[in-house]
């Protein structure tokens, strides 16, 4: 399937892109959007997406045809994971899924058609109606694409004219999303113009700048710095929406740890691991492991590193640049020596004394002959920060209070907390999780699959990006 | 009677001198039966006398009874450094240690030293310095001028850097070659009033000099000679020695660049800088005088790819892997985090593979 040249991002990098280019093409969006999509109530728009990504959902479809055959190339993910990772994001764009969210977020599915009111707003005599920005630009990362589709699909809900900006070479997957929404109906992909270039450069500032100034909300998902760069360039009345840099890590309770369940879990963390090659901040770092005696986490790194030689076989990772595949080796040295260095002190050698924090139990598990995959079993608990890439640290922990302690470090950046606990224990892990900070708490294989309510960071990602007004009588 | 590691350095000490006297590469049969009976040597001593390293070899398959070539010594890892005592010294023979300059609070590599490894240590490096540095055309001058831009040897004990340099000026040395750095509370600082001075006084005299320091130490002189608005014409003979790494202790400039810059600043021309590559886990250093990085030839490097663990092919990226046969008392078969490119016979560096994925590693306490 070859793409017509229906936006800027299409033409490629020969393009030369200049702030007047970006400022007409803003321009056209606006008017689009003025002329159709305000004019389309939810239940349409959510219709028309819903659409477009059942047509993903069809092996046929060229849309996700072509991003099978040439995402490889561009996004680095082999053609199974990115097929997985797919799916399961379109498998949430369903009429019911979208209308949903709508009420999640804004209390009623009508909210950004007409001024409706809540019970407790009828009986104080308000009525409101929700709005959404005239021109919404989308900052978007390039590690994977479903939080770029996810932006568009928002500004849709949202009647907004948008901007996304792709980073360069991350371009392919949310024009191709783009291009099925204009095949469903071309007037929605009139209401989109996507862009690409690479943050950072003396060029991007400029036309970041010509963007900042037409939009009345911008998006930003990124590294911290990416994100507090562009907030001291964003100036009110653009409003800001940032998702910065977030990890997430997985906890084993010794309950949930019977031999009949310990397959089904080992299964659900390599889902997680595997998914977007791990790259995502809602991929696990660490997997801990509550064991009353010794064994139990080293049984369950066994386990999973036998699930991640099977995983390779059907879905492998795909080739990494050589700077990161010499960072996972690298630290597997390390952690090679270390397991050493504890099996050596074990026979209470005189020479190579450790460091007291190192004592702990050390394994490795690894792919031979690649860096595919990786489990450490670490007996120091501190909460670490994998190279990821199907790379993961297993840490046994006494109880659940060790985890919190452990990954104290870590607290304000954490996304997701996939928990395996008894129904009686569960509600009262996830209670603490929530008050210490965590802002998602999922089954285990779920964790790269969050729902389309799913609160981005904790917050409502479509309510954050609307303004209300009031009708008072 | 039986090998031991006293021996074998003073078998080491023996060959250093014959090594140097064959030609050199791109000769691919540059001393290479000897350096692979010697390394196989070494490997047994080692293997025998460090629990560790010969548990992470029976882990690997590999012990001194299985292995034809010195390519299949395994290599450790240069955070072994960090996490253990990576020594076959007892602590009583230990009289010096040199640490791994790092960032404040990782806790840096240790290399331990004895009188007896000291010496080795001085026998590798003297040599190899001499050829690649002070033997650069035109420099034969008695009583090289030396201004080292570090702290000195009793200010800074513990940098195998310094512990290098000191050693170069007490043998090669004219009686007012200085060392212009002091330990600060942030780290290295110049003692830029003595530096300025020593440089001033050099070009009026028109008298070479000699300087050497880390690249981040050329940084900050740089910068303060920008900022002053001063330049240097050096007398006809000088040179520059400057030693990689920057570890967060100033702002990072590309080599070609900084080499420019020096060449701008200070009128030293290109073709008379060389860069060292060296480190605390290490007892022999490499120099680049143009053509890449080379070793002496009782160590060799080898540029390793991280998926398959063998050597790439010429021009090709890897992991930077080391046998240092001077490494007696400790680990001759080292793992750098280095990245570099196989340039036949010699590499070039290509970075580091902990720096290069901060979203993955910057939390990294091992």
């Amino acid at each position: 399937m070859e793409l017509p040249n229906l936006f800027l991002a299409d033409l490629g990098p020969a393009l030369e892109l200049s702030p007047g280019t970006l400022r007409d093409a803003c321009f056209a969006v606006r008017r689009n959007r003025q002329e159709w999509l305000l004019q389309q109530r939810t239940r349409a728009v959510v219709e028309m997406i819903a659409h477009t990504a059942e047509g993903w959902l069809e092996p046929g479809n060229g849309f996700r045809e072509r991003a099978l055959r040439d995402g490889p190339a561009e996004t680095g993910y082999g053609a199974p994971t990115l097929a997985r990772g797919l799916d399961a994001f379109f498998r949430q764009l369903t009429v019911e899924n979208l209308e949903a969210l709508v009420v999640q977020d804004l209390g009623d599915v009508r909210r950004l058609d007409e001024f409706s009111s809540s019970a407790a707003e009828m009986r104080s005599g308000r009525m409101s109606i929700a709005n959404g920005p005239e021109l919404l630009v989308h900052l978007t990362a390039g590690t994977l694409p479903n939080p770029a589709l996810f932006s568009m699909v928002l500004g849709l809900l949202t009647r907004s004219a948008q901007v996304v900006k792709c980073p360069q070479r991350a371009s392919l997957i949310p024009r191709l999303f783009a291009h099925s929404l204009a095949a469903t109906e071309s007037k929605l992909g009139a209401s989109l113009e996507l862009v690409s270039w690479s943050h950072g450069s003396r060029q991007a500032v400029e036309l970041e700048e010509a963007l900042f100034q037409e939009a009345h909300c911008v998006t930003a998902t990124g590294g911290d710095a990416m994100i507090a760069d562009v907030r001291t360039r964003i100036r009110p009345p653009t409003r800001l929406v940032a998702y910065g840099h977030r990890l997430s890590f997985a906890f084993v309770a010794r309950e949930s740890l019977t031999h009949y369940s310990v397959r089904r879990l080992v299964r659900g963390a390599a889902e997680d691991i595997t998914a977007w090659n791990q790259l995502g901040c809602l991929s696990p770092h660490v997997i801990y492991v509550e064991e009353e005696t010794e064994g139990g986490a080293a049984r369950f790194a066994e386990e999973l590193a036998g699930e991640l030689a099977r995983r390779e076989a059907a879905d492998p990772r795909g080739e990494l640049p050589v700077e990161t595949s010499a960072q996972i080796a690298s630290r597997r040295s390390a952690y090679e020596m270390r397991a050493a260095a504890a099996a050596a002190l074990l026979e209470r050698s005189r020479t190579g004394t450790l460091f007291a924090d190192t004592t702990g139990g050390v394994r490795v598990w690894a792919s031979e002959g690649s860096t595919a995959w990786t489990v450490v079993l670490e007996g120091d608990p501190r909460f670490k920060t994998s190279c990821l890439n199907r790379f993961v640290y297993v840490m046994p922990v006494r109880q659940f209070d060790d985890v919190l302690r452990f990954a104290e470090p870590v607290r304000h950046q954490v996304s997701t907390v996939a928990v395996a606990a008894s129904d009686d224990r569960l509600p009262v892990l996830a209670r603490r999780l929530a008050r210490w900070g965590a802002s998602r708490v999922c089954p285990l294989g779920r964790m790269q699959d969050p729902p389309a309510g799913w609160r981005h960071d904790g917050r409502p990602a479509l309510g954050d990006l609307v303004t209300w007004t009031d009708l008072e009588s | 009677m039986s090998d031991t590691l006293s021996i074998f350095s003073t078998d080491l000490r023996s060959f250093i001198p014959r090594s140097l006297e064959r030609p050199g590469p791109p000769e691919p049969a540059w001393t290479d039966e000897e350096f692979n009976e010697l390394a196989r040597r070494l490997f047994r001593l080692q293997y025998q006398g460090l629990p560790v390293y010969r548990e992470f070899c029976d882990r690997r398959d590999r012990s001194p009874d299985r292995i034809g070539s010195w390519t299949e010594i395994p290599a450790v890892p240069t955070t072994a450094f960090k996490d253990l005592e990576m020594t076959a010294l007892p602590e009583a023979e230990r009289v010096a240690e040199f640490h791994s300059s790092g960032t404040t609070g990782v806790r840096p590599s240790r290399h331990f030293h004895s009188r007896e490894s000291l010496a080795l240590y001085e026998a590798s490096l003297e040599p190899w310095f001499h050829r690649n540095f002070l033997q650069l055309p035109q420099s034969s001058t008695p009583g090289n001028r030396f201004l080292a831009l570090t702290p000195s040897p009793a200010a800074a004990p513990r940098s195998s850097l310094v512990h290098m340099l000191g050693r170069v000026v007490s043998r090669w040395g004219s009686p007012d070659s200085r060392f212009a750095g002091r330990v600060g509370t942030d780290g290295w600082e110049l003692e830029l009033d003595t530096v300025v001075a020593v440089l001033r006084r050099a070009e009026e005299a028109g008298q070479p000099l000699t300087l050497l320091g880390t690249a981040f130490n050329f940084v900050h002189l740089l910068d303060h000679l920008a900022a002053s608005h001063l330049r240097f014409d050096l007398g006809a003979g000088s040179r520059v020695m400057e030693t990689g790494g920057y570890k967060g202790r100033s702002r990072v400039v590309p080599r070609e660049e900084l080499h420019s810059q020096v060449e701008r600043a200070l009128g030293v021309p290109r073709e008379r800088l060389v860069t060292e590559y060296g480190m605390s886990e290490l007892s022999s250093q490499a120099y680049d005088t143009g053509s890449g990085f080379r070793f002496p030839p009782w160590a060799r490097a080898q540029i390793i790819h991280p998926e398959t663990g063998r050597e790439v092919a010429d021009g090709e990226t890897g992991i930077v892997r080391i046998l240092d046969l001077a490494n007696v008392w400790s680990a001759m078969a080292v793992e750098t985090g280095d990245l570099g490119v196989r340039q036949g016979a010699w590499f070039s560096l290509a970075g580091r593979a902990q720096a290069v994925e901060p979203r993955g590693c910057s939390l990294m306490t091992a």
